[in-house]
C-alpha cells in the first residue's frame, strides 16, 4: 500500500533536514522488510524556516 | 503467576486477556502503555485491538510507547511475552519477532474461527498441550497476512521457530507464508499470533482451547520459580 507523508522539519540546513527525514522513514513511516521509500525536498522547502536563534 | 496486560490507547481485548488469566490462577493486572512498570510480572500480554488507531501501519506506533521499553527489558531477561493479533503486529514490528503482518489477501477484514496445529509442545507457551492437538480460535483481523521472505522462512522453519500454522478443515484465512499463525522469537520465550486463545477461554464462547496456552504459561512461570502451579480445574 502506498502512501505520500509530507512535513515539515526544523533543521538548520538540507543535508540536516534530510537526516531526521530519513531517520522517520526506516523507523516509522516505513518498515522496511515490507515497504521502501524515497525523500524529496518540496520546492522552495528551503525557504521555510522557524528562524529560531539558538 | 503474574500477568501484566498493556493497555495501549485502542486495545480491545485487554479485559478478555486480563480473565482469561484468572481462569487459570494467575493473578492479572492492567498496565498502561505510559507506565514503565511492569509490577514483578511474569508474563506479559500485548493485546488485541487497535493500537493508536493502526492508521499508519498495524502496530507502528504503539512500539514507540513508553511501556515498550519495559517490555524489551523483560524479554531480554528472559521474561515471558505474548503477543495476540494487534499484539503479534506490534512484536513483529518492534522487531521482538521475525516479519510482517501484511493485508489479508481477501483485502477485508476475516473475523471467523479457524483450527491452528501446535507445532512444537517443548515450549513455555505450548507445554501442556498434548501432542497432536487441534486448537480452535477465533481470529478478527485486517491485516495477519504473515511475511517473510523465503530465505528467512527458510531460516524460521530451520530453528523450529513456527509455533501455529492454520490448518484444516477452514485452513488458511489471511494468505499467510507457509500457513503461519504464530511465532516464536529465536530465545522461545517471546510468542506472537493472530488468534485469539483469550476469546477461546470458557466453553460457552465455543471453545475453551485458549485456555491450554494460559495452562503452559502458568506451568511454565511456576518451573521458573519453583513453585507449584496451582491446579484449575477445566
Amino acid at each position: 500500500v502506498g502512501r505520500r507523508v509530507e512535513l515539515s522539519v526544523d533543521a538548520p540546513d538540507d543535508a540536516a533536514a534530510r537526516l531526521i527525514v530519513e531517520r522517520l522513514a526506516t523507523e516509522l513511516f516505513a518498515n522496511p522488510l515490507i515497504e521502501s521509500y524515497a525523500v524529496e525536498p518540496l520546492a522552495g522547502a528551503t525557504a521555510v524556516g522557524s528562524g529560531n536563534a539558538a | 503467576m503474574k500477568v501484566g496486560v498493556v493497555v495501549f490507547p485502542g486495545s480491545n481485548c485487554d479485559r478478555d486477556a486480563l480473565y482469561a488469566a484468572t481462569l487459570v490462577g494467575a493473578e492479572s493486572f492492567p498496565v498502561w502503555h505510559e507506565s514503565s512498570d511492569l509490577r514483578g510480572a511474569d508474563l506479559v500480554i500485548l493485546p488485541g485491538g487497535f493500537a493508536y488507531g493502526d492508521y499508519l501501519r498495524a502496530g507502528a506506533l504503539a512500539r514507540f510507547s513508553p511501556v515498550m521499553g519495559a517490555v524489551r527489558e523483560h524479554a531480554a531477561r528472559g521474561g515471558l511475552l505474548l503477543g495476540i493479533c494487534n499484539g503479534f503486529q506490534v512484536l513483529a514490528e518492534a522487531g521482538l519477532v521475525p516479519g510482517a503482518l501484511l493485508r489479508n489477501a481477501s483485502l477485508r477484514f476475516e473475523h471467523r474461527w479457524v483450527s491452528l496445529s501446535v507445532e512444537r509442545t517443548d515450549t513455555p507457551f505450548t507445554r501442556a498441550i498434548p501432542a497432536g492437538t487441534k486448537l480452535r480460535m477465533p481470529i478478527a483481523h485486517g491485516e495477519g497476512n504473515y511475511f517473510l521472505p523465503d530465505a528467512d522462512l527458510d531460516a524460521l522453519e530451520a530453528r523450529h521457530g513456527v509455533l501455529f500454522r492454520y490448518t484444516t478443515p477452514e485452513g488458511n484465512p489471511n494468505g499467510s507464508a507457509r500457513d503461519i499463525a504464530g511465532v516464536l522469537d529465536a530465545r522461545g520465550t517471546t510468542c506472537g499470533l493472530m488468534p485469539h486463545p483469550e476469546r477461546a477461554a470458557e466453553a460457552i464462547l465455543g471453545s475453551d482451547d485458549g485456555l491450554l496456552l494460559f495452562r503452559s504459561l502458568v506451568e511454565s512461570a511456576a518451573a521458573s520459580t519453583g513453585r507449584e502451579p496451582v491446579v484449575v480445574g477445566a
